[in-house]
């Protein structure tokens, strides 16, 4: 899995968004779509214990990314599906362009870690996963073991790859940004935190997802390499080792499920990731036809009532 | 201020020439340059240090609360102690 990777790729889909679309999507939209995929599986992954019993998935990576599992969920045609009842219900373009864009940035990037994600559910429940990094969820380490992996790992890479994206498009932060680009696609959102916040505070909850993203990286690595002593084959260290070989870190058992050739799975992850921004392109102009054919309310008939 | 059909966003007033004005759409101030980093950075470094040690409070919903709490609260404290201390100086 990734950690703060989708927290950055949340204002990389913002900043990166089509001409046309600029100033008029959704970013708590996107921010919606990018979080949905793990609000929906991540709380059974590592689970909870109450007085020493243990209340969680039995296979955390299965339920996780697996089928039969909460798999689905990282799935563009679940992205795609909640988009449209989204769209049938609501008719709003900025949102629901926004939560797919959201949507298929997670399951995309997902396919990095040495489970994957079933990106083509339902024509196959095979894995796509390129094994960059271990996926180590598991019940005995929780999260800990987790973090302590991932960031041990080319995970930690992939997390500073989206930072520096982010970065270079520095601008998405500021707040002639927000103000130009992000609130006027948001109003009523935005209005609603204004009934409470000052527009310091605003900005901030704007900025707030790149803020945790980054000091939960700090955090974690920080805690992994210099504050935890883990023993590793019966040695105790101080720190885990670094490992940024492939499906590393050699210090953890990569977990994996049935799986399609990981070659092929990045140009298909791209082409992918090519073919959302060609269909939300392509169904722009209509969507805001039928956006605004709702919003008009239709005349009545000349004579009747 | 900003809308959509019939729905107002913030009030975010037309800056002048000059910059940004002081104030906001509730009268709060704004905050710009080295003040606005430096309570950018104060949330940073004691969210990061707690979360070393606490990681509960390293997750989505503390984590921007933490930011908006600091930014909001911490310069309105400030200005508080600022006009206590000057009130204090102008009856000495």
């Amino acid at each position: 899995m990734s950690w703060a990777a989708h927290q950055f790729e949340v204002y990389a889909v913002q900043a990166h968004l089509p001409k046309k679309m600029r100033g008029k999507i959704s970013f708590w939209a996107i921010f919606l779509g990018d979080f949905t995929p793990d609000f929906l599986s991540k709380f059974w992954v590592y689970g909870i214990t109450i007085n020493g019993r243990h209340y969680g998935s039995d296979v955390p990576h299965k339920w996780h990314r697996g089928w039969p599992g909460m798999g689905i969920t990282h799935t563009l045609f679940m992205g795609i599906l909640l988009t449209a009842a989204f769209w049938l219900w609501k008719r709003n373009r900025a949102f629901a362009i926004g939560y797919l864009l959201g949507y298929a940035a997670h399951a995309l990037t997902d396919v990095n870690d040495s489970v994957g994600t079933i990106l083509l559910f339902p024509f196959t429940t095979l894995n796509w996963t390129v094994q960059t990094w271990a996926y180590a969820a598991t019940i005995e380490g929780g999260k800990y073991l987790d973090a302590a992996a991932y960031y041990s790992s080319l995970g930690l890479v992939m997390d500073v790859f989206w930072l520096v994206v982010v970065l270079i498009s520095w601008r998405c932060l500021t707040r002639d940004y927000w103000r130009t680009q992000v609130v006027v696609a948001d109003p009523k959102v935005w209005a609603w935190f204004g009934k409470w916040l000052p527009e310091r505070g605003l900005l901030a909850l704007y900025r707030a997802t790149f803020f945790y993203g980054l000091c939960r990286m700090i955090s974690w690595s920080t805690w992994a390499h210099v504050v935890a002593e883990p023993v590793i084959n019966g040695v105790k260290r101080r720190g885990y080792p670094f490992d940024l070989s492939w499906t590393g870190p050699w210090w953890i058992g990569a977990r994996s499920l049935p799986h399609v050739n990981p070659w092929i799975v990045l140009p298909v992850t791209l082409a992918l990731l090519g073919a959302v921004y060609f269909a939300v392109a392509k169904l722009w102009e209509p969507m805001g036809r039928a956006e605004e054919h709702k919003r008009v309310p239709r005349p009545t008939q000349p004579g009747a009532g | 201020m900003v809308t959509s059909g019939a729905v107002s966003s913030p009030e975010v007033p037309a800056e002048s020439a000059g910059g940004p004005s002081d104030l906001d759409f509730r009268g709060s101030r704004r905050l710009a340059g080295p003040e606005e980093w430096f309570w950018y950075v104060v949330a940073a470094v004691s969210y990061i240090l707690l979360g070393i040690w606490h990681k509960f409070l390293l997750n989505w919903f503390v984590g921007p609360v933490w930011l908006v709490a600091v930014v909001v609260i911490g310069p309105a404290v400030w200005d508080r102690i600022r006009g206590l201390r000057r009130r204090r100086g102008d009856r000495a």
